[in-house]
């Protein structure tokens, strides 16, 4: 078991076009760490220069939006599914 | 990537008939696919509530994202209507585009709507601007 993730259209050039990858549990700041050293270039797509999530991207664990839990610190566990889904908006 | 939009008429009829039901407001949701072709028509709430704006609740897109993953389906495309003016991105259209994936206009300022699709492509997904390539629509019998 492992912890799935939902990569979204947009960053899917970094993941070799897959639509979900596998990684290891821990936080969601850990998890980003893991595709970024799978997948350089992935963290700079997510979090801003400051570290912090990217206002136009929202992170699921499961159905709770991180953003109203611990953030960055929430943890992902065995069988979780972390979705990243970027704001879709317009005029 | 698709260089081609297709959808059925009944699933285009849905999709215009739920940007009318939308009125005054903008309408907006998302299209399942399967081998390049539309098979569902997502009609979702506009959190903007706006004439001139339309925004997802990433709760319901989650949902969608769910009911696609269920199905074996892809994300077809995102769409959304234009009440007033024509099928054609807005500024606004373009620096929020973050999808990779058609984004399908409704404009009801003609009758019967007009259905326009377009690819916006970005150097970075974040970028305020991008390139509109538009891709022809093909609406089967």
């Amino acid at each position: 078991m492992s912890v799935a993730v939902r990569i979204p259209t947009v960053f899917r050039k970094y993941t070799q076009g897959e639509s979900q990858v596998r990684v290891d549990p821990g936080t969601i700041g850990e998890l980003i760490g893991q595709l970024e050293h799978r997948y350089p270039g992935f963290r700079g797509q997510v979090l801003t220069d400051d570290g912090s999530l990217h206002r136009f991207i929202n992170v699921y664990v499961n159905d709770e939006d991180i953003r109203y839990i611990q953030k960055l610190d929430t943890e992902a566990s065995e069988g979780d599914t972390v979705s990243l889904l970027p704001s879709v908006a317009g005029g | 990537m698709s260089d081609e939009f297709r959808i059925s008429s009944d699933l285009a009829e849905e999709m215009v008939q739920h940007c009318k039901e939308g009125r005054p407001n903008e309408a907006c949701g998302m299209l399942g696919a399967k081998a390049g072709e539309t098979v569902k028509v997502f009609r979702m709430a506009n959190a903007a509530r706006s004439p001139v704006r339309y925004s997802l609740e990433p709760s319901e897109q989650l949902s969608v994202y769910n009911a696609l993953d269920e199905q074996g389906w892809d994300l077809g495309g995102v769409f959304h209507s234009h009440t007033h003016t024509e099928a054609y991105p807005s500024p606004t259209d373009v620096r929020l585009a973050s999808e990779d994936v058609p984004y399908v206009i409704v404009s009801l300022a003609t009758e019967p709507a007009e259905i326009r699709a377009f690819r916006i492509i970005k150097s970075e997904w974040g970028a305020e601007d991008g390139e509109i390539l538009e891709i022809p629509v093909t609406i089967l019998g």
